[in-house]
């Protein structure tokens, strides 16, 4: 049996890509749990909400233009790629506020009440985004693929290892690398980012030096919403926006965050990963190992994995991967 | 035992008996009108029999499960499995085999679950009803995938018998809803037994503080595991009604995290200090739902309401309700406690 090259690397980078899509989901998810104690139902909402408005935004200014025709001049390419950035940068005006008065509003109020009422607010603001989301776009999936087309129009894969794959996953897999090294560089290195390890580590200790919690929490919030957010808008072009992509976006992350360990963003750079990959290496494996005619029921598996790994750690080793971040599991 | 304590005692059996006497009356009421139709408050019905059996954990051993969807489901799925492929025809048999084998899947699930508190039960929980979501809706031979099954017996297009008599579309519908009241009814008055013995008191102490209760000697494991099973078998008997009323079964609505979230906004919306305040929220919740369809943003009134219940009623419907009736009836400060409902009177008195 002769397995061929494509055959292991496709699912390798589809899963890579997933990958950083469930990783720049789950930091904020797990920023926001291990800082502010709070688990944030809403958070897959805010996901959606990034891919949705890069929709609009992208769809009006490529309105701007033709559609580009295949070879067109560099110039248009050049403003395809203009236009992304336009769409990350107006979905990072919308979220950004969104997250912080979700934040100052909503949640503040409520830090000192039972866990249950978390747990109900943030499911209402589930709720109501996802029927702003409704009113807005309407219920049918929504797409602007012309980025990613005419990304796939520059055949990279083909050209180096000689079958076709989408150039657009590449460059996701390729931003994804970049914003995530940033993340690790501006929680290692900046002040702020410092600021918020303290705040994690030791709440009161870090009021006693003077930092102004309300604020820290305001920003961690925002930041979180604002990476969903921006992995919503790069995954639109490909996929789409539609409705209940929040939510299973929310229990992959879920699975991300327990993995790697509530609060630690290495734990859920490192799950992220490698659910990505087991779950898209495992739905290739029939195909690779020629087993699909076996009885093995394998799209079940393929769903399932993830949660069967989320409850082996849960059950051996509950801190996940690399443990809390601070004491505020 | 004083004049106003006696009143309140009143009032309370005068509200149960018109809650029975009103749900009895649902399906000849919602004839008068095309509002709405029985499916409503037959779901609510039995979500709010699920919310009854989950709030023995939320309420008195202070555990939020996000996973009760997996025994509804299963609850619901035996009904389908046994009368597809089996041939059962007997609407008493799904029922007792949905709660037997959603009460198996809840010694298991709760003994692995039940390894840790807080946050990590919560999520353990939740991450079992997915496996078990995945699992069923990733296979089609056997589950049929998204689409899921009929609960028709052997497949064909006839309805469950009860007690051997078949009966046309209409008189199923009515007479599933009122064996549902049945259920809820019993279902409450056996909760009220369980959380007024012993066990239900050494429930209290374990919710309030573990490890005291570990030292003057209750056998904490174990006795939140058989408070979690007997919560699987609430959700597993209103699953199982559910499947016959609606006589379908789907991943999307029976085993998805979010039908565990319905479950548990319907019992914090009825009220989870108090008996009823699940069923109650459960049959609001989904009337209310329903009702809020024609606006097209359902979820958004929802979450509306969800948000007010935060912020202006967190004691839910039924303990607000009660909070009313207290200053009402003039029980100042509200009713002493007394040994058939210290439990409720003392939670009043301290809030949630």
């Amino acid at each position: 049996m002769v397995v061929e090259l494509e055959s292991i690397l496709r699912p390798m980078l589809n899963g890579l890509q997933s990958g950083f899509r469930l990783f720049l989901i789950a930091s904020g998810l797990t920023i926001v749990l291990g800082i502010l104690d709070v688990l944030n139902l809403a958070h897959g909402e805010l996901y959606a909400v990034g891919a949705y408005v890069s929709t609009t935004v992208l769809g009006y200014v490529l309105g701007l233009f033709a559609a580009p025709a295949a070879g067109a001049g560099l110039g248009i390419q050049v403003a395809f790629v203009l236009a992304m950035v336009l769409a990350m940068l107006v979905a990072a005006a919308v979220l950004i506020p969104l997250g912080a008065v979700v934040e100052a509003v909503f949640l503040r109020r409520i830090y000192e009440r039972n866990e249950v009422y978390q747990l109900v607010l943030t499911f209402a603001l589930l709720l109501v985004l996802n029927d702003l989301l409704l009113f807005g776009w309407g219920p049918t999936k929504v797409q602007v693929e012309a980025v990613a087309s005419v990304a796939n129009g520059f055949p990279v894969v083909e050209t180096l290892l000689g079958f076709q794959y989408p150039t657009y996953q590449l460059l996701y897999i390729v931003v994804g690398a970049v914003v995530a090294a940033g993340l690790f560089y501006f929680f290692d290195r900046t002040k702020t980012g410092r600021i918020i390890r303290a705040t994690a580590i030791n709440r009161e200790m870090a009021t006693a030096i003077g930092v102004d919690t309300d604020r820290t929490f305001t920003l961690v919030f925002a930041l979180g919403a604002f990476f969903a957010g921006f992995a919503g808008a790069l995954y639109m072009p490909q996929a789409g926006a539609q409705l209940g992509m929040g939510a299973s976006a929310l229990v992959l992350s879920f699975v991300v965050i327990v993995i790697g360990g509530v609060g630690s963003l290495k734990g859920a750079f490192v799950a992220a990963i490698a659910v990505g990959l087991t779950t898209n290496m495992l739905s290739a494996t029939p195909t690779i190992l020629d087993l699909s005619n076996t009885g093995i029921p394998w799209n079940s598996l393929v769903t399932a994995a993830p949660y069967m790994l989320m409850i082996v750690v849960l059950l051996v080793r509950p801190e996940g991967l690399y443990g809390t971040w601070g004491e505020t599991s | 035992v004083s004049g106003s304590t006696s009143r309140g005692r009143a009032v309370r059996i005068g509200a149960a008996v018109g809650g029975v006497v009103v749900l009895l009356a649902v399906p000849d009421l919602v004839r008068l009108s095309d509002l709405l139709g029985l499916r409503p408050f037959a779901h609510g019905l039995t979500i709010g029999i699920a919310a009854v059996g989950l709030n023995i954990l939320l309420r008195h051993t202070e555990l939020v499960s996000f996973g009760h969807a997996a025994f509804f489901g299963a609850g619901g799925y035996t009904t389908a499995i046994v009368s597809t492929y089996l041939g059962v025809d007997s609407f008493f048999l799904m029922l007792v085999l949905g709660v037997l084998i959603a009460t198996v899947l809840a010694m298991v699930i709760g003994a692995l679950s039940l390894r840790h508190t807080g946050l990590y039960f919560s999520l353990l929980t939740l991450a079992f009803g997915m496996l078990l979501f995945a699992l069923v809706q990733g296979n089609d031979s056997f589950f049929n995938g998204t689409d899921g099954l009929f609960v028709r017996p052997g497949g064909g297009v006839t309805r469950p018998d009860l007690l051997g008599i078949s009966l046309d579309p209409v008189a199923y519908d009515a007479v599933t809803f009122y064996v549902a009241v049945g259920v809820a009814v019993v279902g409450l008055l056996v909760m009220y037994r369980i959380v007024r013995s012993p066990f239900g008191n050494a429930l209290d102490a374990i919710g309030q503080d573990r490890t005291r209760a570990r030292f003057i000697g209750l056998p904490v494991k174990r006795y939140v595991w058989g408070a979690f099973v007997i919560s699987g078998v609430y959700c597993g008997a209103a699953g199982a009604l559910w499947g016959l009323y609606s006589q379908s079964v789907d991943p999307a609505t029976t085993l998805y995290f979010l039908v565990s979230g319905d479950i548990l906004y319907s019992a914090i919306l009825g009220g989870f200090g108090t008996l009823v305040g699940p069923l109650v929220g459960g049959v609001v919740f989904f009337v209310f739902r329903d009702l809020a369809v024609i606006t097209e943003y359902d979820s958004a009134v929802m979450g509306t309401l969800l948000i007010a219940l935060v912020y202006f009623f967190p004691r839910g419907i039924v303990g607000s309700l009660k909070d009313l009736v207290a200053r009402g009836v003039g029980t100042d400060p509200p009713e002493p406690p007394e040994p058939t409902e210290g439990a409720e009177a003392a939670e009043a008195a301290e809030g949630p």
